[in-house]
């Protein structure tokens, strides 16, 4: 879905993100991007998802390393833990098997094969063996492209979903001990009352609640 | 399959349609009431933002259930998840924050007080805020409404006191008291939906700190699902049925409303006969729903010979501006700054009127404090931004270092949003929703009078945020609008040539349909609309089922 209006329209992107904090917390799911269906640029078909090289069976093995070396780059280990310490990869396999996600993992995968492709044919090696700053200026070059190409979408579904599995709950496999709410200090605003419950299971929840037939 | 015939048949769970479930099962009338969303309990509610904000818990996915959003008749559509509420029983009460303003006297005649505006669709209400002032009460009490009524220019008059006290605020509350009444504003306290004591059987509010945006598990939250609902199943003669996406509502031979076809949550279609229809499904489904209830009799929807269903359509106007604390800074001199209280509860409301004609209507509206919501996603794919913008790596690490470091205020702007004859909804025949059922599309052209009040109203509250003397001021917007609080697709008037809906919200060229949601709303008034929509609703049940015990 391309928002391509001015940044002044009453309707831009911003502002549709902005005016949803009305309901505080702001509801746009997994980018408003995320039903767009053109495939970026120069993207053959998507390949058949190769199964069992990835815990959650969403990734090749090759295409999980560049999932990792990638969102390591949108959140590096510094001081403070990095998107591997936090499990992302590990989120990102897991959640893109969700059945109303096909269209995101197909435009993730797409845009995968994209970076991947551009690494070669720029760096001469594979995404993941590219040096920190080599996969840092293709990272941007995706983020600049341009709102509505296939690498911008591949680039916002990246930062969303490392986020989301730094600071989304534990139960979905990310934010390992809790450490992307301790780095934006999520753990010590507010009551106990906060905390979802021990043992509590969001994949599991999010395919059953409300169903008390 | 056809279904044994009931006195009433409602669609919708929300604000309008669960005072009227009340009310008639209280009176005894057979009601049942469609909903298209799941009925959660109060342990489906659990604080995962993933959940609730993220995915289709509340809201559906765009492409599942997309609406179609352009800017202008020659725009393009967008699929999007705009202007939903929550699908789910109690609809958007469950997910709101609860902000439960009352309107003013004025706004029920804005045309006539203020005169009429170029290029909108301004009018007056068929009805005064003396004959709804009893409805508010009733709403106020049957929901639960904790505020303290003080006096401010614009207040607007109130039989007697909320039915509950106050909510605790956060110390920062004091601060903006203090810096509005420097400036001689009236810095007034926020009623909430929300019940800060023991109320009816409920448990009062923990103070936890997702309220706005999470279904609420102590049931402190007022809506319908925790208040009116429960109490309409419990009078015996109110039946529910969740997961029920109705379709089209059916006529008789004379045009009167026969019965309703839905799809049940197995998909099979099912139809429910009924002496009477009322219709709840928020103010743009409420008109794609009539709009594709065709027929012979109807053949441009249902109570729409006028061609006015889903013209007038209005949300809210909608500006934000944020002042950080750096909590490191500011923390020796004000060490209550990372207190956990989580509600500021303040207003503005001293330019509900502009001063004077600067920008040619002098319609201004309400700013409401709080604290950024803390859902730490949604601050963080902020912080990252997107495009030429956007920063990721060490860049975004330092902002959400920063941010543990910080404590947001914000104040959200709610200001008129007028009527054009270029906002409407309509129904796009070729694109279809997962039950194939042709999907809303709304078409947006702003008045421009809505910015220059919006921009004015954000100024104001700058000035407020700037004298408590934050590290940082930024302004989100001022051009922006709240979907989820929608109105104006049915309006109500004496005319049946310039309103779909009589004075009762009854449908003018259909006796036995009624439309109790925000469609109603011949202007959307400068407060968040649930309690006014639910007030109505009770009016609208009071006069119905007088009308109904004469015969």
């Amino acid at each position: 879905m391309a928002r391509k209006r001015s940044p002044s329209s009453s309707l831009s992107r911003r502002s549709f993100i902005q005016r949803l904090t009305f309901f505080g917390g702001g509801v746009v799911l997994l980018g408003s991007t995320a039903c767009k269906r053109s495939p970026p640029e120069e993207a053959k078909p998507a390949e058949p998802p190769p199964v069992g090289d990835s815990p959650h069976g969403a990734f090749s093995g090759l295409e999980l390393a560049t999932v990792a070396a990638a969102c390591e780059r949108i959140l590096p280990r510094d001081e403070d833990p990095g998107a591997r310490d936090a499990n992302v990869p590990a989120y990102i396999d897991r959640m893109l098997q969700t059945p109303q996600l096909t269209q995101m993992k197909t435009d993730f995968l797409q845009g995968l094969s994209a970076l991947e492709r551009r690494s070669r044919s720029m760096f001469k090696k594979g995404f993941a063996e590219a040096t920190p700053e080599q996969q840092d200026d293709l990272l941007t070059i995706f983020k600049d492209s341009g709102q509505g190409t296939g690498e911008a979408h591949f680039y916002e579904l990246l930062v969303v979903l490392t986020l989301e599995g730094l600071l989304g709950d534990p139960s979905y496999g990310g934010n390992k001990d809790r450490v992307g709410w301790r780095l934006v200090g999520f753990d010590t605003v507010g009551t106990v009352a906060m905390a979802p419950p021990e043992g509590y299971d969001g994949p599991k929840c999010l395919r059953e609640c409300g169903d008390h037939r | 399959m056809t279904k044994d015939p009931v006195d009433v048949c409602i669609i919708g769970s929300g604000a309008g349609g669960a005072p009227m479930a009340l009310e008639l099962g209280r009176a005894g009338f057979k009601v049942v009431v469609l909903e298209k969303g799941a009925h959660y309990r109060p342990k489906d509610f659990v604080h995962d933002e993933i959940l609730n904000s993220r995915r289709n818990f509340f809201m559906p996915l765009p492409w599942e259930e997309p609406h179609l959003v352009r800017v202008g008749q020659g725009g393009r559509y967008s699929r999007t998840n705009d202007a939903w509420t929550a699908n789910c029983v109690g609809g958007g009460t469950v997910h709101m924050s609860g902000y439960f303003y009352r309107l003013k006297p004025v706004d029920f005649r804005l045309r006539s007080t203020l005169g009429e505006v170029k290029g909108a669709t301004l009018a007056d209400w068929p009805l005064s805020y003396e004959e709804l002032a009893p409805f508010y009460d009733k709403a106020e009490a049957e929901l639960g409404v904790s505020g303290e009524a003080t006096p401010h220019p614009f207040a607007e008059p109130r039989s007697g006191p909320y039915p509950l006290p106050a909510l605790d605020v956060h110390p920062i509350a004091k601060e903006i008291d203090r810096v509005c009444q420097e400036m001689k504003w009236h810095s007034v306290p926020t009623a909430r939906g929300i019940i800060s004591k023991p109320y009816r059987g409920r448990t009062a509010c923990a103070y936890c700190a997702l309220c706005g945006s999470y279904g609420c598990e102590m049931g402190a939250k007022s809506g319908t699902n925790a208040s009116l609902i429960p109490a309409a199943l419990a009078t015996g003669n109110v039946e529910l049925r969740p997961k029920c996406m109705a379709r089209t509502i059916e006529v008789d031979k004379d045009g009167r409303a026969r019965s309703v076809v839905y799809l049940d949550p197995d998909g099979v279609e099912q139809e429910q006969p009924a002496r009477l229809v009322v219709v709840s499904c928020t103010a743009v489904e409420s008109a794609r729903l009539l709009l594709n209830s065709t027929s012979s009799r109807f053949p441009k929807g249902l109570a729409n010979g006028s061609g006015l269903v889903g013209r007038n359509l209005m949300f809210s106007s909608f500006g934000e501006s944020r002042a950080t604390f750096r909590v490191s800074k500011q923390k020796a001199a004000r060490p209550w700054l990372t207190a956990p209280d989580p509600f500021v509860n303040r207003s503005l409301q001293d330019f509900y009127l502009m001063p004077d004609e600067r920008f040619g209507f002098r319609k201004g509206g309400t700013l409401g404090f709080m604290w950024t919501h803390p859902n730490p996603i949604f601050a963080a794919v902020d912080m990252a931004g997107t495009g030429k913008d956007g920063v990721f790596g060490k860049a975004l690490k330092d902002k959400l270092r920063a941010y543990r470091d910080s404590r947001i205020l914000q104040f959200e702007v709610y200001g008129e949003f007028l009527a054009t004859p270029g906002t409407y909804v309509s129904v796009e025949p070729s694109v279809k929703d997962k039950y194939g059922i042709p999907v809303a599309a709304i078409t947006l052209d702003r008045h421009p009078a809505d910015f220059a009040a919006t921009r004015f109203l954000v100024e104001r509250g700058e000035e407020v945020l700037m004298r408590l003397d934050p590290d940082d001021l930024q302004r989100v917007g001022i051009a922006g609008e709240t979907t989820i609080l929608q109105h104006g697709t049915c309006r109500f008037g004496k005319d049946p040539a310039t309103s779909v809906l009589d004075k009762d919200c009854r449908a003018h060229e259909v006796p036995n349909l009624y439309v109790v949601d925000g469609s109603f709303m011949p202007s959307a008034g400068s407060v968040p609309s649930t309690l006014t929509i639910a007030a109505n609703s009770f009016r609208v049940a009071h006069n119905l089922i007088r009308k109904l015990k004469k015969g």
